[in-house]
């Protein structure tokens, strides 16, 4: 067994890697292709069947400068898709041949436009993620949707649509997100066992690798982890929501423990979990996919949501887990977070829960202000609530 | 009782102070009793080290082993204390310490190496509002060390030649260059070196009253802290400055102890979580058992 350094050692250089050498390398080693996506959900299980390497992309971090990616933005636009758009024209993306742009928010909407004009020889696809979840309309639409997917796909790639292949995709992922689950509920029960930090680049790690070598792997780091020998630390238990698409640094990550704040949650990277438990390998397996998407996908700023339930359920997040309290970590100019924040403080409000807030870029650099901020939100939960 | 050690972490000293607090006295500790305190000047030595040695020579004075403390709590720069058990905020540790010191303290005035601050708090140390000076070193204890060691005196003897002072001279209160400018052509004009450094007192002490102007301070206890806390040239320019502003019924005050209020107050906290976190339950890990 590795140790708990090694493992991270390895998510490390993957996470640093904005030139995509680990799918280069795959793609000699297979033969196959491979297949990038934006945040925040993409049916990765899709990608897997068709025989290609399902690869997150979460923009560049603090690693790229932007200079070309900034031609195509406004000021008020985030920071993720500049660096993206860098890292293409930088030729970081050449080893990616197919793109999926989600319909995260118009940011990433326009972006498979762009894409369309700027690589015309990429492959290119806009995933229309229903925001009615009725059953029977929804459900006819988005499975519709992932049939269409899964044959060009397929084309692409040279290999031939399964059935058999899907439910082994969809048996893969499920695995994968139990895994990803199991170490989420060590967060959440001895966060010290498993820095966020840590377990943050463990799961990251997932963007990259095959998903069934992922799921290994963080088995693996689970048991070092347990073993580990780290001290509990007197820290403040908070959720941390917001941050579900543009990344914050690794540094900010650390900054926030560093300040006292164990993140018992935290939305980072949700698109690895964002169906909660297995999907069906029973019936149509496209069919079962599209159902786990209407009925099993986590709560999140850009899935509509009628009936508030949103608040709900960040609230019900908070007492599963034990938090003292929350801490709002949104992408400036990230219109989703940004705009579903108020109903949501709204509800931690009502429930008298404590919480607090910043924004921040993924190439941020300056740490001093959130740390005192989240240092002094520890203080007031550890000193004056009951926490 | 329950030995606690606060480590305040500061970029020219590291300060200790080991607190023994009777058991169930909740936030207020009035009857605890400060065992030990120890500070250690970093002098460019590496700050871990310094550390560990602030932190055994605090243990070895108050004549107990590691074993017996309830909490490592420290504050300052404090997250490169490993063996930490929490780590505390500048202003909630340096509140704490100063209610622990004068009861009657409602403000503290921080003046630490690098920075200075103000706090405002209530009678149970809860910090109310805070202010620091800007990134200026002009109202820093560092600065005050550069002009000392320019004039060739000792910090010690800052103080005391500043009281003596019948004529300060004008000293700038925004820039350290500029200010350390001023104190050559001072020299230069032959200036006593008492109107000097009451010139720089004053300078400092007007950033200092401004910042407790700015917050909304009742009458009460204003308690230097922080390493000038024993420069009492500066705590009677503090006075006389918040004189000046319309606030009124602040006394200016300082303690022997005031150099270890954060390190105290952060030994305090630590007690009171000690036995915070003693009555939460210990929770396990379910999910480890289906990986």
């Amino acid at each position: 067994m590795d140790s708990v350094d090694q493992y991270v050692a390895r998510a490390d250089a993957l996470y640093h890697d904005v030139s995509y050498r680990s799918v280069a390398e795959w793609k000699t080693r297979t033969g196959k292709k491979a297949a990038g996506h934006l945040p925040v959900y993409a049916p990765r299980e899709i990608i897997d069947a068709a025989g290609m390497l399902p690869v997150a992309m979460h923009g560049a971090g603090d690693q790229v400068e932007i200079i070309r990616g900034d031609a195509y933005f406004q000021s008020y636009i985030c920071q993720l898709p500049r660096s993206t758009i860098e890292l293409a024209m930088s030729g970081r993306l050449d080893d990616i041949d197919a793109f999926l742009f989600p319909s995260t928010c118009d940011v990433i909407r326009n972006l498979s436009g762009m894409w369309k004009m700027l690589f015309p020889k990429k492959f290119v696809r806009y995933l229309d993620l229903p925001q009615n979840f009725d059953r029977k309309v929804a459900g006819r639409f988005w499975a519709g949707e992932l049939r269409h997917l899964y044959a060009d796909l397929c084309a692409l790639n040279g290999t031939t649509p399964s059935d058999d292949a899907l439910r082994l995709s969809l048996a893969r992922f499920s695995a994968n997100r139990r895994a990803v689950a199991s170490l989420m509920a060590l967060r959440a029960s001895e966060p010290w066992r498993a820095p966020a930090a840590e377990a943050y680049l463990i799961i990251r790690a997932g963007d990259v690798m095959p998903v069934e070598e992922h799921t290994a792997f963080i088995e693996g780091y689970l048991a070092a982890a347990q073993g580990a020998d780290r001290p509990m630390r007197d820290y403040t238990r908070v959720v941390v929501t917001g941050a579900f698409c543009e990344q914050p640094p690794l540094e900010l990550i650390r900054t926030l423990e560093r300040a006292g704040c164990y993140l018992v949650w935290d939305d980072f990277t949700v698109g690895a979990r964002f169906l909660e438990g297995d999907v069906s390998l029973a019936g149509d397996p496209i069919e079962a996919l599209a159902q786990a998407f209407l009925n099993q996908s986590v709560k999140n700023a850009c899935v509509y949501e009628p009936d508030g339930k949103k608040g709900e359920w960040l609230v019900n997040t908070v007492r599963d887990t034990r938090a003292d309290g929350v801490v709002f970590a949104a992408p400036s100019f990230c219109d989703p977070a940004l705009l579903e924040q108020p109903m949501l403080v709204t509800a931690l409000e009502r429930a008298g829960i404590p919480h607090t807030s910043f924004k921040y870029a993924e190439n941020l650099g300056q740490f001093q202000v959130i740390r005192e901020q989240a240092g002094t939100f520890s203080d007031g939960l550890r000193l004056w609530s009951n926490a | 009782m329950i030995l606690t050690i606060g480590i305040d972490v500061g970029s020219s000293a590291v300060k200790a102070a080991v607190v023994a607090s009777p058991r169930n006295s909740g936030r207020t500790r009035e009857s605890s009793k400060i065992v030990a305190t120890h500070t250690e000047r970093v002098r460019r030595r590496d700050q871990r080290h310094v550390i560990e040695l602030a932190f055994d020579e605090a243990l070895k004075a108050a004549g107990i082993t590691r074993e017996k403390l309830g909490y490592i709590a420290t504050t300052g720069e404090g997250e490169l204390v490993e063996f930490r058990t929490g780590h505390f905020y500048g202003m909630t540790a340096h509140a704490r310490g100063a209610l622990f010191l004068d009861p009657a303290a409602r403000a503290v005035v921080d003046v630490g190496a690098l920075h200075a601050r103000a706090i405002v708090m209530d009678e149970h140390a809860r910090v109310l509002s805070y202010r620091m000076t800007s990134q200026c070193a002009s109202g820093s204890g560092q600065f005050l060390e550069n002009v000392a060691r320019y004039l060739g005196v000792t910090l010690d003897e800052v103080g005391p030649l500043s009281l003596t002072s019948a004529k300060p001279e004008k000293v700038s209160g925004i820039c350290a260059v500029l200010a350390e400018t001023d104190v050559i052509n001072m020299v230069s004009r032959g200036i006593a070196l008492a109107d000097i450094l009451k010139g720089i007192h004053e300078s400092m002490a007007g950033r200092f009253a401004k910042l407790l102007k700015l917050m909304d301070l009742a009458p009460g206890t204003v308690l230097v802290t922080g390493g000038l806390a024993a420069d009492e040239g500066l705590t009677a320019c503090i006075q006389d400055a918040l004189g000046k502003t319309k606030l009124s019924g602040q006394t200016v005050k300082t303690n022997p102890l005031s150099v270890h209020a954060g390190a105290i107050g952060a030994a305090l906290w630590g007690a009171f979580r000690s036995e915070r976190l003693a009555s939460r339950p210990t929770v396990a890990s379910p999910a480890l058992a289906a990986v």
